[in-house]
């Protein structure tokens, strides 16, 4: 039986791990940790565990592991904190909101012995699996160039304060594409360009853009990673698609489009229903698989790092309004 | 009084016209000619029209009032600056030219010509587009951030497979996804910046692929997709997202007709999919082209909207080239 913590519920990502948690077999949520009391004590209800009221105080337990969903720019010492007491980590995307950061939290981890998976869980999305395969097994020959989107909604909250999230849109959501990019492809990015503004909401932090990307075989791809869907009216939070183009074929991926429409009257709009298989499972099984097995993280801190540097690439080169070259000094 | 056309080209895109010119009322399709004159007798028997025996012929012909160019890009220029010459109005097929200077030329000699001239950028005439546009200027969508776009089907073959030699045809960025950058521009404004990946001149037989960002003066950020990649068919899709509101629309979904037959034998068929209007979009333009004529007035496309497309065109073609954004 694999026991883990959850570290603050600051990211929406922690519902769904916590439910997976308590939907497992061989997993426990020993307990959560937030520095926000009132949603720690309401999520430890929700979920059935125990609240603590320190981080520490949770490491203290004995526990395996933690899954970190704090803001991006806590990462980093939540990290510290866990893997100094010797507990393997799940840590949310984005990895770290720098490469220096990023890079502490891959060394500390292994200098005490842990292990750190990165979440990117749409390595886990069953559509995504069936792509790479499809893919490497050549069936589309060899793959020329990519069209990737991964658009939202205007999250709010914390994911708007620099300071918080190290950015806007192009922080939020380019690291989950470029993972799949260099997951299909194995294959790294050496140059980024991009376009960034803010042009959709009134806030301080970017809101969309167009990300152009190179890979070391040559394969170019483009993403964008906007939160352009509309708030009140878009049928479902946002999306994850790419058009995959070989020299034999073109594969078109779109990970959430095993739904229905649902026409609400109490909602006044259309709302997509997702019936396909759940993904955080997969990421939350593979997770405590690793712990039990005691095996390599499938998806590592490095992966994290990598698709931090196409982040961090993007802001450099919109900002100069050239290409910055990959890796970053 | 009726106009008078001579149509050069007896390709794909001939046909189409000559079937538009047809439905013209106060046009008539006087003839055509193409150089390969198997091709034009072919042509002219099918369409029982009268084939000219050269371009000269064609232009001396005094009762021509109107030349509709439909030929590989490279070609325009010596077809357009010999019908100025004879005072022919012109309709010329996109990309305006091969390069800027060409077509600078070719803008200035039928100003100078004093002749009507329209470039065929035809998908200021597709009613979705044309839908698409009324929303976007009724401020439905509030202010525009980012537009996507894509175009594209199976590579295209033609006369001498023309579309294959990039110094000829300038790959599917300049021949084809120039309709949506003109489109754009005719929404938004004039590009200030554009950066472009694209699979021209990589030494790929029959492949074309091109992902192209424009940055506008006004700030919109547009990405445009071309293919020329696809085994069949032919697809355009696009989204355009603003603070109120977002707009999208797939060809593929836009089939309110779809014909499945069974083959030979009771299986086997194929499903064909078709989205029929009264008008065609190139017919609009046409007549438009005819109206400007006969009543004479300035074409809704000038050419100065047929340089400024082209411009964004070779703008992305040196991107790919470089590496660079290309600033305009």
């Amino acid at each position: 039986m694999v026991k883990l913590g959850i570290m603050s519920f600051a990211h929406m990502h922690a519902y769904g791990y916590a439910e997976c948690m308590n939907r497992l077999d061989g997993v426990i949520l020993a307990g959560i940790a937030d520095d926000n009391t009132a949603r720690g004590r309401k999520m430890a209800r929700k979920f059935r565990t125990k609240f603590f009221n320190s981080y520490k105080a949770l490491l203290d337990e004995d526990i395996d592991g933690v899954i970190i969903t704090s803001e991006n720019s806590r990462h980093r010492e939540m990290v510290g904190m866990a893997a100094s007491r010797k507990k393997h980590i799940l840590c949310e995307k984005p990895l770290a909101i720098s490469i220096k950061d990023a890079q502490a939290m891959i060394d500390i981890c292994h200098a005490n012995g842990v292990k750190l998976q990165t979440a990117f869980p749409c390595r886990f999305a069953t559509p995504a699996i069936r792509a790479k395969s499809l893919i490497n097994e050549g069936r589309l020959g060899k793959v020329l160039a990519i069209n990737g989107t991964n658009h939202g909604k205007m999250p709010g909250g914390w994911f708007i304060d620099k300071k918080k999230a190290g950015g806007g849109a192009v922080m939020d959501h380019t690291v989950h594409v470029i993972d799949l990019m260099r997951w299909f492809l194995k294959q790294e990015v050496v140059e980024v360009y991009a376009e960034v503004d803010t042009r959709f909401h009134n806030i301080k932090t970017d809101d969309c853009g167009i990300l152009t990307m190179e890979f070391n075989d040559g394969t170019f791809a483009t993403l964008d990673p906007s939160w352009s869907r509309p708030a009140k009216s878009f049928p479902a939070w946002g999306d994850v698609t790419m058009e995959i183009v070989g020299i034999e074929g073109v594969l078109s991926l779109d990970i959430f489009n095993q739904k229905f429409s649902l026409f609400s009257e109490k909602e006044g709009k259309e709302n997509w229903v997702n019936w396909g298989d759940n993904m955080d499972n997969g990421l939350v099984e593979d997770f405590v698989n690793m712990i039990e097995e005691e095996r390599e993280p499938s998806i590592t801190g490095y992966d994290g790092l990598k698709a931090t540097e196409v982040t961090v690439a993007a802001y450099q080169s919109a900002k100069r309004k050239e290409p910055v070259r990959l890796p970053l000094e | 009084m009726v106009k008078r056309v001579g149509l050069v080209g007896c390709g794909t895109m001939g046909g189409f016209h000559a079937n538009c010119l047809r439905q013209i009322p106060d046009c008539e399709l006087a003839g055509i000619y193409d150089i390969a004159e198997e091709k034009r007798n072919k042509f002219a028997n099918e369409l029982k029209v009268m084939p000219y025996g050269s371009y000269n012929e064609m232009l001396q012909d005094e009762g021509i009032d109107i030349i509709d160019i439909c030929l590989p890009t490279p070609l325009h220029k010596e077809y357009v600056l010999k019908a100025a010459e004879r005072k022919k109005n012109i309709f010329c097929e996109k990309p305006i030219a091969r390069n800027l200077e060409d077509g600078k030329m070719m803008v200035e000699s039928c100003k100078s010509a004093g002749v009507k001239f329209m470039v065929g950028h035809v998908l200021r005439y597709f009613y979705e587009y044309a839908k698409a546009k009324e929303v976007i200027d009724s401020g439905g969508l509030g202010k525009i951030g980012i537009v996507r776009a894509t175009r594209g089907g199976a590579f295209p073959h033609a006369s001498n497979e023309w579309y294959a030699d990039s110094q000829m045809s300038g790959g599917l960025v300049l021949d084809m996804i120039i309709h949506d950058f003109d489109f754009l521009r005719w929404c938004f404004g004039d590009v200030q910046r554009v950066y472009a990946k694209g699979m021209i001149n990589k030494g790929y037989k029959f492949i074309d692929y091109a992902l192209v960002t424009l940055r506008f003066k006004s700030g919109v950020i547009a990405h445009v997709e071309g293919t020329w990649a696809l085994p069949g068919g032919f697809r355009t899709r696009l989204e355009v997202a603003g603070s109120k509101g977002l707009l999208n629309f797939d060809s593929k979904d836009s089939m309110p007709i779809n014909i499945e037959v069974k083959g030979t034998g009771g299986g086997g068929g194929v499903a064909v999919p078709e989205s029929p209007l009264k008008e065609s979009p190139y017919l609009l333009e046409l007549r438009h082209f005819v109206d400007c004529v006969i009543n004479n007035k300035e074409p809704d496309i000038t050419g100065k909207d047929a340089l400024k497309a082209l411009e964004i065109s070779l703008a992305a073609l040196k991107s790919i080239e470089t590496g660079k954004p290309i600033v305009i």
